[in-house]
């Protein structure tokens, strides 16, 4: 049987080829995402060992929760105490901080596209100079070589420099590579270097370091060493070796690469999931054409179980062979989608690919194990073919009645619905919550496709009614070819259906989340000016230098100024951390309405206030006048006083304090926002007074950023607009990655289509031998096409927006408050299926129309 | 393309030193020898021959459906050796009606949609009411709404030719038209071939194995090895039987 199997693949090449296609891709895009996701793990690996070394010890605060850059600092006194320890050589103080921006000699600050602008204070153990020297006084600085060559930096020039605080000038003295004397190992990561008390000032933390390196001397223990430090330093610090310094650093940058990992899979999953359902179709059609031959088999001899086994064999050989391609065009894509992250403004770390043993074993499961068990039901399907079929003309395969498609295919999308039902309102962030909406939805789409031949053929017939009657007998034996197979049309519509589903799903989620955060920013802005970064990107905007808002707020025109900070994992509340947002709260009520339910912003202490949204007040069950105990990141404590409850989380969030108390718990000092109010006019003012002193303040607004090349100012309607858009692009940048599902679905149409063309190749000989040109014989192939596509194209849309709708429901009030349905989306979803599916008709049709009409006449 | 005047007895399609090769060298097949053979205006022709003589090679390069290797092949004053791949297709749509062995009907269109095929590809109505008769002549004016699949083998032929007839077409070539019925349904489908001659005025060609078939027509052409050897007039099954045992065919 193997050798009939192997035949029966030989003799049908474009079958086979067609059929592994698929295959193919759902492995590439498993074999992809893994890949990219293992080799920037070892990208990041190696960055962390880099940034690990040239110490033997580091010591730094203890830090339970919270970012990196928010850790308590080392005080200098410390590190006096560590030198006085026995078998300490020297110590290396370390200083970071976050968006440090050299501005080039043009005036346009120097935006690595991605990774963070950070600043250094010089370090001989890890930054080699290549060129001048380290600096050694105010007012110099080095830069990375990468940095440096891609911006023509030049050693002896003077760059303007925007830090946490200020925008000052600093002279470039030297250029060092990182990591390495030889070669900088950077990741893109812009680089500034300062002289160590330079950066102390000019980071603004004059009183501390992040941590303190520690070179032991020849001799001594290096555990040894770190027992005795530990010992002397106590439970405030840590003391770490080199080896969980990197290790550390390296388990933080994977956090993120599991996150990209994550999204990379889920797109994976969609791709495999839509990869199954081709198959699946096409080993159905192929056996529909082959029941002739089966017959003859069981004709000549041939059991039950030999037929099954050599429809299996088959699809083993089909299983193995796509793998093999699969894992060597996923290693193509990997580099791919490198380059279109790139290209979109995601770069990710350069570096080799990684190719992990587990990953080719996911491969084979998917490869083979999609194929095997697509093949299955064909497989029995073929046990049932009867030595009958051979003689006759044309002997057809039992469909499943449609009854029992309806029965089976509702009962198991309700099962889907309920999984999915459960898994949202489980809460957000846990594995099984995700896994539930995996099998929901995979359930739901698997029941969503079993009913949908039950309504093919109306469909399509209803769809092909005008084709039919406008655009005769192409349309015509089009849109009979749509409606000829019902399951056929189902499952092709089906590999679209789930493309498109997703793309609506996101489309009114998004929709519904942009409208609500635009009418709460409709309502909310109060402030006439935003100043912020002027980059636009996703992820949270890089911050500015505070002094900015001094200067701006000391205006004329301007009448306060408020400054806003944000933390991720700011605080810490009953053991779990929360996101906080930092803001002047007195003037907080009169920048944004945050719709204070009851309390006052303004009221009580800045440096005990808390403002808390509702839902965070509910689910601590505490109202105004009670207090809470909060830990911040330099693991101090503080008894907060809540002293207003808010409904508005599109400013605030859902935890605000003052700017007063971040400035005692967080050392950074740059803000991630800020409004301004113009001082109002005395007396009554006209119109034109009115514009004149928008145009005024303005304009003196401007006159300040003009030292501040990173950041920008709008005012409300300009405000509005960005959020906008920002979030708008956001939702594009989903639907076009879910939209990558289309290429596949294009190939399974191709695929279908192809087969469908080959099965009816007699009958389009005999329409082309009665006078059909080859011109509207390739036109009825794009009619049917056209109508098979737009029936998946609508279907998935209607399941798209019902499960979206549910979906906005479903979510927290603070999130999204409207259901928006954004109409024009969905009708242009609907076109873009139809046009991928006219793509997809034109192989199929080219090869019709070129096909030799005797030998079509003669083909059975 | 408009069809020439009618004339008694004018010549509707001919082949003038058709020749007809496939392959070449070793494997060469010569299917037609330089034919010549005139098929005239009105008659129903019968070509009959030995298996792999060039029958229906001949039939194909008639009716624009293959091409000879070298010669001419005439349908009215059109000469096909000339015409475009699309200007075949046209001529085969609006000049040359076609019957096929079996399957000669497109199974997602109903009898009459069959029937009206070739003027629904043109985009024309045709003439409604030839297409009544036509249909009302096949006997089928009460299955006409239905599909291929219902009905039986004798009465798709009848579809094909009715379809073949309806667009009143110079000629209609017919390969075998009843070689997979039996006797009686080849009785049905060749009757209503032999009245489309002689009550509509259409000219057909059939190529046939049966010499009771070949009985329907006027005429007779015995072909061997891509060769045109003999003729009969007003053949009876007799008669042809005796010629074919004449050229041991
Ligand atoms: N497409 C083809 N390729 C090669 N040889 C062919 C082809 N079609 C027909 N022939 C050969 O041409 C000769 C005439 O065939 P055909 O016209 O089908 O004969 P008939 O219809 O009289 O039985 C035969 O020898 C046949 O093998
Ligand atoms: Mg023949």
């Amino acid at each position: 049987m193997f050798k009939l199997a192997l035949r029966s693949l030989i003799d049908k090449k474009l079958r086979f080829a067609l059929t592994t296609f698929v295959v193919v891709l759902g492995v590439m895009f498993v074999v992809g995402s893994f890949t990219l996701t293992d080799s920037l793990r070892s990208t990041f690996a190696g960055l962390a060992r880099d940034i690990a070394q040239g110490a033997d010890l580091t010591v730094r605060a203890d830090q339970s929760f919270g970012g990196d850059f928010d850790r308590a600092t080392v005080p200098e006194a410390v590190g006096e105490q560590v030198l006085g320890v026995e078998g300490v050589d020297r110590i290396q103080p370390e200083l970071g901080a976050l968006n440090v921006f050299i501005v080039d000699s043009e005036g346009n600050p120097i935006r690595p596209p991605g990774p963070p602008a950070l600043g250094f204070n010089f370090n001989p153990g890890t930054f080699f100079i290549t060129e001048g020297r380290q600096p050694g006084a105010p007012g110099e600085f080095a830069a990375d070589t990468s940095t440096a060559a891609n911006n023509g930096l030049l050693v002896g020039e003077t760059y303007e420099i925007s830090g946490p605080i200020s925008a000052e000038p600093f002279e470039l003295v030297g250029v060092f590579n990182f990591g390495s004397p030889d070669s900088h190992t950077g990741l893109g990561q812009t680089m500034a270097a300062f002289e160590l008390d330079e950066a102390q000032r000019f980071f603004g933390m004059e009183d501390g370091y992040q941590a303190i390196s520690v070179l032991v001397s020849t001799g001594s223990e290096v555990s040894d060493v770190q027992a005795r430090l530990e010992a002397a330093l106590g439970d405030d610090y840590r003391v770490i070796t080199q080896e969980v310094d990197a290790a550390e650093q390296e388990e933080d940058f994977n956090q993120v690469v599991d996150i990209f990992n994550t999204i990379l899979l889920v797109f994976a999953f969609i791709a495999v999931f839509v990869a199954a359902f081709i198959i699946n179709n096409t080993f159905q059609i192929i056996l529909g054409q082959r029941v002739r031959e089966i017959g003859l088999w069981r004709a000549i001899g041939a059991t039950p179980r030999q037929v099954s086994r050599s429809v299996i064999t088959e699809s083993a050989i089909v299983g193995v062979v796509a793998t093999i391609i699969g894992i060597g065009l996923g290693l193509v894509l990997a580099l791919m989608l490198r380059a279109i992250l790139e290209l979109i403004g995601f770069p990710l770390p350069p570096g080799p690919l990684t190719l992990r043993p587990r990953t080719v074993g996911l491969a084979l499961l998917v490869g083979l194990g999609v194929t095997m068990i697509s093949s299955i039901a064909p497989a029995l399907r073929a046990r049932k073919i009867s030595p009958v079929a051979a003689l006759a003309h044309d002997f057809r395969l039992d469909a499943t009645s449609l009854r029992r498609r309806v029965i089976a295919g509702g009962t198991v999308f309700a099962v889907g619905v309920v999984a999915l039902a459960a898994g949202m309102t489980a809460g957000l962030d846990t594995t099984p919550t995700f896994v539930l909406l995996g099998i929901g939805a995979v359930l739901a789409f698997v029941g969503i496709n079993t009913v949908s031949p039950a309504f093919a053929r109306p469909a399509a017939s209803a769809l092909g009614r005008p084709v039919k009657s406008l655009f005769g007998m192409p349309g015509r034996l089009g849109r009979d070819n749509a409606a000829r197979n019902p399951r056929r049309t189902a499952s092709t519509a089906g590999a679209l259906l789930i493309g498109l589903a997703l793309m609506g799903l996101a489309a009114v989620v998004g929709e519904s989340v942009k409208k609500t955060f635009v009418n709460i920013i409709e309502n909310a802005v109060e402030a006439d000016y935003f100043i912020r970064s002027a980059e636009t990107g996703f992820g949270p905007p890089p911050g500015f230098p505070a002094r900015l808002a001094d200067e701006i707020e000391a205006l004329d025109e301007i009448e306060s100024v408020m400054r806003i900070q944000f933390a991720f994992g700011g605080l810490s509340v009953d053991g779990e951390p929360r996101d906080i947002v930092a803001a002047d709260m007195a003037l907080a009520d009169d920048h944004f309405d945050g719709q204070v339910s009851s309390g006052d912003m303004a009221a009580g202490d800045p440096l005990t206030a808390l403002a808390l949204h509702s839902d965070s007040a509910e689910s601590l069950r505490v109202g105004v006048g009670d207090t809470v105990e909060a830990t911040f990141p330099d693991n101090q404590t503080e008894t907060l006083t809540v002293v207003a409850i808010f409904e508005d989380a599109a400013i605030y969030g859902n935890w605000l304090i003052d700017g007063a108390l971040w400035d005692r718990h967080f050392n950074r000092n740059d803000l991630a926002f800020a409004s301004a109010r113009i001082a109002d006019l005395p007396g009554a003012v006209g119109e034109a007074e009115q514009a004149a002193l928008q145009d005024r303040s303005r304009a003196a607004i401007e006159g300040v950023l003009d030292r501040y090349p990173t950041v920008m100012v709008e005012n409300q309607a300009e405000f509005r607009q960005t959020q906008e858009s920002q979030l708008t692009a956001l939702i594009r940048v989903i639907q076009v990655l879910i939209g990558l599902s289309f290429v596949i679905a294009l190939i399974g149409i191709i695929n279908t289509l192809s087969l469908s063309v080959f099965e009816r190749i007699h009958e389009i000989g005999l329409l082309r031998s009665v006078g059909m040109t080859r011109k509207q014989l390739r036109r009825s192939i794009y009619w049917e096409a056209l109508i098979v596509a737009v029936f998946g194209g609508l279907l998935g849309v209607t399941v798209g927006t019902v499960f979206g709708v549910a979906t906005t429901l479903a979510l927290p009030e603070s999130f999204v408050q409207t259901v928006a349905v954004p109409w024009l989306d969905l009708v242009v979803f609907v076109l873009i299926s139809a046009v991928a599916g006219l793509l997809a008709a034109i192989l199929p049709a080219v090869r019709a129309g070129r096909m030799n009409i005797l030998d079509a006449i003669a083909h059975e | 393309m408009t069809s020439s005047p009618t004339q008694a007895l004018a010549v509707a399609a001919q082949a003038v030193a058709a020749s007809k090769i496939y392959g070449s060298g070793d494997t060469e097949v010569r299917a037609l020898d330089a034919i010549d053979v005139g098929f005239e205006q009105g008659r129903f022709t019968a070509i009959m021959g030995p298996s792999g003589s060039g029958k229906s090679t001949l039939m194909h390069c008639m009716a624009g459906l293959d091409s000879v290797t070298s010669g001419q092949v005439i349908i009215g004053d059109t000469d096909l050796t000339t015409l475009s791949e699309k200007d075949l297709t046209l001529l085969r749509r609006d000049n040359v009606g076609f019957v096929f062995q079996a399957y000669n009907l497109v199974p997602t269109l109903t009898a009459i949609e069959n029937i009206t095929l070739p003027m629904d590809l043109a985009g024309s109505k045709g003439d409604t009411a030839w297409v009544d008769e036509v249909v009302g002549a096949t006997g089928l004016t009460d299955r006409v709404k239905h599909r291929p699949n219902e009905l039986s083998g004798g009465q798709q032929q009848r579809v094909a030719v009715a379809r073949a007839l309806a667009g009143k077409p110079q000629i209609i070539f017919a390969d075998e038209p009843t070689g997979n019925v039996d006797s009686n349904t080849a009785a049905e489908i060749l009757g209503f071939m032999r009245s489309a001659v002689d009550q509509m005025g259409q000219t057909i060609v059939m190529v046939t194995h049966d010499p009771v078939a070949a009985s329907y027509a006027d005429r007779v052409v015995f072909l061997v090895d891509g060769k045109i050897v003999d003729e009969l007039a007003d053949p009876t099954p007799q008669g042809i039987r005796d010629h074919m045992t004449q050229l041991g065919a």
